[in-house]
């Protein structure tokens, strides 16, 4: 069984709880063992960046640091925390320099950070450790007749990594494929949802979710998947006010894929959570849902 | 506390350093380098001077041999390539065998990079003095000459090998054109105007391509390539395979009549840029040199199934000329002179997807849209959609598609600003109420004729946007851009994002290198830069030379390059190979390896190392032998050899040795401790 | 002459791991703007503040929303054909906004920060609801009323926590920010 640190993230504690049960339920399921990091602190999302870059990569390195004294690989499921931890790692590798900054602050904390572990998102945990032919055998309740858009967001490609796809990457439609749902070919799949906007400039991160909303239901999905709590939430939770907003009347059910892949594996849905979204997602699953007695 | 054991100290040498007008002398202090070069072992006379290569520079030389006796000479200046020679021959004209000459790089090796003066003064003394201790080891030698084979190989086909092989046939010199398509014409023949006169492309290259088909002095090897290159300036052997075509040359009368019987089509993903069919047996296009077809073997239904055969049922000739059991040939060619005119590939769009071609089905490239609007293309030159009726009432035309981008090729590919103006141009002609949006970084119409056909345009009405295209999508988010595609972009001369709702995008890619150009230049033994494109000796004043002697390029394998360019550069590198066959022998540098018969192992190690295969081997005396004729100086046996008994001319263990504990002067032990 | 500390040097100082090729490399080209999924709400598009920068027009850069209005979704950053960090350059400039005190007080995006960042140093979490009083004065009140409807029928669901948790080894975590840079110490 192969294990990984977890960091859950600020929004997986109470926000984003879905996602957090469905994750662990999930892996559970898979063979994967998540061991919730100790004591790990906020990663400062996008937000201590705009102070100083030192500090926040000091800030992601406090959480990498007890993974690495863990010897463990971290896994995030929120795609901003995953970005953080992803790219301070890789600059601590590449940067003596930093490194030593970085170093020198974390001895208050009994802590030091080589950089020698790798930093996975959740959903790559489904894509490649597990694999997507494995996830395939161990459905159970295979999710035919429904449309999913992978919305995998920014920071789950972006910035770049070598080798990847950033523009046109698979993997999700690989997972939701695997699971017996259609993915939707989503034009926008990598574009920002806003999500850090919300607070600064209201008005354009629900324009910036309208054209998602938008897009998603010209393409006839019947739910959005996400990969991300600042996704989830924004998708989801602002769609009235939208609504509000542009006269709009979109009713899009958004789901973090873990919940959905809890589905397929057939694990019951009160442990998925599926049920506590603003936007109730039951109308569109009641198919898969028959046979359990809530 | 003697001097390392100097040989003698009866050579006497001259130094010579140069200012280049203030290049090395704003950053060396030449005069201090001048006077400390005098009072180093054997140095007889030592002078700066403003321009060692003017004529009163190399006066100096020649007095000083005269006048001081010099028997050694050293000058401190530029690059060897570019004086070695003018150097060499004033200490000849003065008296002195030219190899007694050694030249020391202070320019581009100290002044150019370092604005450090002190610094820089120390690494040119360090430099000289490497020389002087190495010219002082200098042996008299003789350059050797060589006969050059007045036949020439060029490679390639298209409209620059085509232009070299024509100039030099016409000259009187016999030329080997190698093709590996079916027919000569490269990418040229594909098109249907060239910019900026809009003259037919097809009329301006087929009266070219009969002229090579039918010339006395060109034998066409089409459908061939070249897999071995041994030899050098003058004398190369070239194995070249000619691909078996199933049919027969001699008795093929190129009717055409096979063509139309096989009864299977497959896309043509070469001349119709997959825009249209072609059948299996084939000719790529109706003006095709040479005229005969050729048998697409994997698609063949009798090579598969073993089945079919209708080519050969209806061929008219007599004997048949359809030849199931043709082989490839190899074949063997002496010539003196190659010129690579391997042309260049289309960069693939779909490296970038966000500009959605092979998703959304109206993203079309340049080439596609080359073979659309041909008359004699798919479409019969109508342009419509890929539902091969709809005409677009709008279009986008994209510039830069992989090319000014460090994510994809950094070079701008020069030609696509011109060509992506001919798409609006004709677009204009062919759908007069389309409108014609052209998305460009900046427009680059340098050459005759090139801005005032941007200004024609401007005059058509082309609606022209400023700004690199971000994404195309069918994303609609409003009525007008549904069923369209969207292409999003910021005008940046209005500073605002816009998308533009268009029926059909063409893509302008980039040109690139051939794919495994790398292969070709290793295979030729010259270089390929980052890009793969060939590198020319100088970028200004030898374009078409390689540093490899013997080896010439022409047209777009050596960078981005339109028509008339190709054919000046293939122009260019035939005059070049005339001159040298006009010439009939050339000197070469005398540096050669030679094997101390007496102390030789006959160990054989340096037998298989030698790229020009010039070292033999006697059995009954077992010792190997360089013969001198082939050796190109490369050095690599001498570095091999496990005795130490290969010489290479003019790079003696001694001359290096020298050079080395020159340049390392203050460094010796005894200097340490004085 | 070169040690002169011109405004696009300052910014380039504060794009301390930008790994992007320096803001002087930009060909003006647009890229980022046509990209950008919030231009529409930018007083001035990423390519024109890149050129601002380049120019040294320093209060006009200040002064536009643009670098306030990016959403760091780098999505520019990727596709810059010059390889800029575009939303590096971005947080350079917040970061020089928020350092010298340059924006406006009426502006939500610095106060979230400085709250975010007390917050973080408080407590070693973020905590949704505290941050959510302080910047919401920022809205009108219309919008105030419904961010707080979202959030009661969030709360509703149990998604947002009651009290902010906190990390166990505070003490240390605070120190070591400090380490970094002297924050909180006013308090």
């Amino acid at each position: 069984m192969k294990k990984y640190a977890y960091f859950p993230g600020c929004s997986l504690e109470k926000m984003a709880i879905s996602y957090h049960d469905s994750a662990l339920e999930t892996t559970r399921a898979l063979g994967v063992e998540l061991e919730e990091l100790e004591d790990w602190n906020c990663c400062g999302a996008t937000t201590y960046f705009h102070l100083d870059e030192i500090l926040a990569n000091t800030l992601v390195a406090r959480n990498l640091a007890m993974a690495e004294k863990q010897g463990l690989d971290l896994v995030a499921p929120c795609s901003a925390c995953y970005k953080n931890a992803y790219f301070t790692n890789a600059y601590i590798q590449e940067d003596e320099d930093l490194a030593e900054h970085i170093n020198y602050a974390l001895e208050a904390d009994d802590l030091q950070l080589s950089g020698d572990l790798s930093v996975h998102h959740l959903i790559e945990i489904f894509v490649n450790d597990v694999g997507v032919e494995e996830v395939k055998n161990k459905v159970t309740r295979p999710l035919e007749g429904i449309k999913i858009v992978p919305y995998y967001g920014c920071q789950i490609v972006r910035p770049r990594k070598d080798g990847e796809n950033i523009e046109d990457p698979q993997f999700f439609e690989e997972l939701l494929t695997a699971m017996g749902a259609e993915a939707v070919d989503f034009a926008n799949k990598t574009r920002c949802c806003g999500g850090s906007l919300l607070i600064s400039n209201r008005r354009a991160a629900l324009d910036m979710i309208r054209i998602l909303l938008q897009n998603a239901e010209n393409s006839g999905a019947d739910v959005i998947a996400t990969a991300c709590p600042l996704c989830q939430v924004n998708l989801e939770c602002y769609q009235a006010q939208v609504n509000d907003e542009f006269g709009t009347n979109y009713a899009m059910p958004v789901m973090y894929f873990t919940q959905i892949l809890g589905l397929a594996l057939g694990i019951p849905r009160k442990k998925l959570r599926i049920g506590s979204e603003l936007v109730s997602a039951i109308p569109v699953l009641s198919k898969y849902l028959k046979k359990e007695v809530s | 506390m003697s001097e390392k054991k100097h040989p003698d100290n009866k050579e006497r040498v001259g130094v010579y350093v140069c200012h280049c007008g203030t290049n090395i002398s704003k950053v060396v202090d030449v005069e201090e380098v001048a006077r400390w070069a005098g009072e180093q072992p054997n140095v007889e006379v030592s002078r700066d001077y403003k321009f060692m290569c003017s004529s009163l520079g190399q006066e100096l030389i020649e007095q000083d041999i005269k006048e001081k006796g010099l028997t050694r000479v050293v000058c401190a200046s530029c690059s060897p390539h570019m004086h070695e020679k003018t150097f060499r021959t004033a200490c000849e004209r003065g008296g002195l065998n030219p190899f007694l000459f050694e030249m020391t790089n202070i320019r581009e090796h100290d002044s150019w990079i370092t604005d450090d003066k002190e610094a820089a003064t120390i690494k040119a003394k360090s430099l000289v003095r490497g020389s002087i201790d190495r010219v002082v080891h200098h042996e008299p030698l003789d350059q050797i000459p060589v006969e050059i084979n007045p036949n020439t190989l060029v490679v390639g086909g298209g409209i620059a090998g085509i232009t070299s092989a024509l100039e030099l046939a016409d000259a009187g010199y016999h030329v080997y054109l190698v093709e590996r398509e079916p027919s000569i014409g490269g990418h040229m023949a594909q098109l249907d105007k060239t910019f900026p006169t809009l003259d037919c492309s097809a009329c301006i290259l087929t009266p070219k391509m009969v002229d090579v088909g039918q010339h006395d002095n060109i034998t066409l090897l089409t459908w061939s390539e070249v897999e071995q290159v041994d030899g050098f300036l003058g004398n190369f052997t070239i194995t070249v395979r000619k691909k078996a075509r199933y049919v027969n040359e001699e008795h093929c009368t190129g009717c055409g009549i096979c063509i139309e019987k096989c009864p299977f089509n497959v896309v043509d993903d070469i001349f119709e840029a997959g825009m249209g069919t072609r059948k299996v047996i084939y000719r790529p296009f109706p003006q095709a040199v040479p005229k005969y077809p050729v048998i697409d073997k994997e698609n063949c239904v009798y090579f598969q199934k073993g089945k079919c055969k209708a080519c050969e049922i209806f061929c008219p000739t007599e004997p048949n000329s359809i030849d199931f059991e043709q082989e490839d040939e190899i074949l063997q060619i002496e010539v003196g002179n190659i010129i690579l005119a391997t042309g260049y590939d289309l960069f693939d769009v779909k490296r970038i997807p966000q500009y959605g071609y092979g998703k959304l089905e109206n993203v079309f490239t340049s080439l596609e849209f080359e073979r659309m609007v041909n008359a004699a293309g798919p479409t019969d030159g109508k342009i419509v959609l890929r539902d091969q009726e709809t005409k677009p009432k709008s279009v986008a035309i994209v510039h830069c598609v992989g090319s000014r981008d460090e994510n994809y090729h950094k070079y701008c590919s020069k030609v696509c600003c011109m060509y992506s103006l001919k798409f609006a141009h004709l677009v204009h002609e062919r759908i007069p109420d389309a409108e014609i949006y052209d998305c460009y970084i900046d427009m680059r119409t340098p050459g005759k004729g090139y801005e005032e056909f941007y200004n024609r345009l401007l005059e058509e009405g082309t609606h022209f946007i400023r700004g690199k295209v971000a994404e195309i999508t069918d994303a609609a988010r409003i009525p007008e851009e549904e069923g369209k595609l969207i292409v999003q972009v910021e005008d940046t001369l209005i500073g605002r994002q816009r998308r533009v709702p268009v029926d059909m995008v063409i893509l302008s890619p980039a040109m690139e290198a051939r794919e495994g150009s790398k292969e070709v230049s290793q295979l030729f033994k010259m270089g390929c830069d980052f890009d793969g494109f060939f590198i020319e000796r100088h970028p200004k004043l030898d374009p078409v030379a390689t540093m490899t002697d013997g080896i010439l390029i022409a047209g777009a394998c050596q960078g981005p390059k339109d028509v008339p360019e190709s054919v000046s550069q293939g122009a260019a590198a035939a005059a070049r190979v005339a001159g040298l066959i006009s010439r009939g022998t050339v000197m070469m540098e005398p540096v050669r390896a030679s094997i101390d018969q007496d102390a030789c192992s006959g160990c054989r190690i340096c037998n298989n190392m030698c790229p020009y295969n010039a070292i033999i081997f006697h059995e009954e005396e077992n010792v190997s032998e360089v013969i001198t004729a082939l050796c190109q100086g490369c050095g690599t046996c001498v570095a091999a050899c496990p005795s130490s008994v290969i010489t290479g001319a003019h790079f003696t263990n001694d001359q290096l040795l020298s050079q080395i504990e020159g340049i390392l002067w203050d460094m010796r032990p005894e200097k340490v401790t004085a | 002459m070169a040690d002169k500390l011109t405004f696009s040097r300052e910014i380039s100082n504060l794009m301390y791991a930008g790994h992007g090729s320096p803001l002087n490399q930009c060909i003006q080209c647009g890229t980022c703007s046509g990209t950008c999924p919030a231009v529409e709400f930018m007083d001035q598009t990423p390519r024109r503040l890149i050129g601002m920068i380049n120019a040294d027009l320093k209060d006009a850069v200040l002064n536009t929303n643009t670098y306030w209005v990016c959403a760091s979704c780098y999505h520019c950053t990727v596709r810059c054909p010059a390889k800029i960090d575009i939303a590096g350059a971005m947080y350079a400039v917040k970061r020089y906004s928020i350092w010298f005190k340059t924006y406006s007080d009426d502006l939500v995006g610095p106060v979230f920060s400085e709250t975010f960042m007390k917050t973080i140093a408080r407590n070693g979490r973020s905590y949704e609801p505290i941050l959510a009083t302080s910047y919401i004065f920022g809205f009108g009140a219309k919008e105030f009323f419904k961010e707080v409807q979202g959030a009661t029928k969030m709360m509703l669901k149990g998604r947002i926590p009651v009290l902010p948790s906190r990390i166990k080894r505070l003490k240390n975590f605070q120190s070591m920010i400090q380490h970094i840079i002297p924050v909180g110490e006013e308090e």
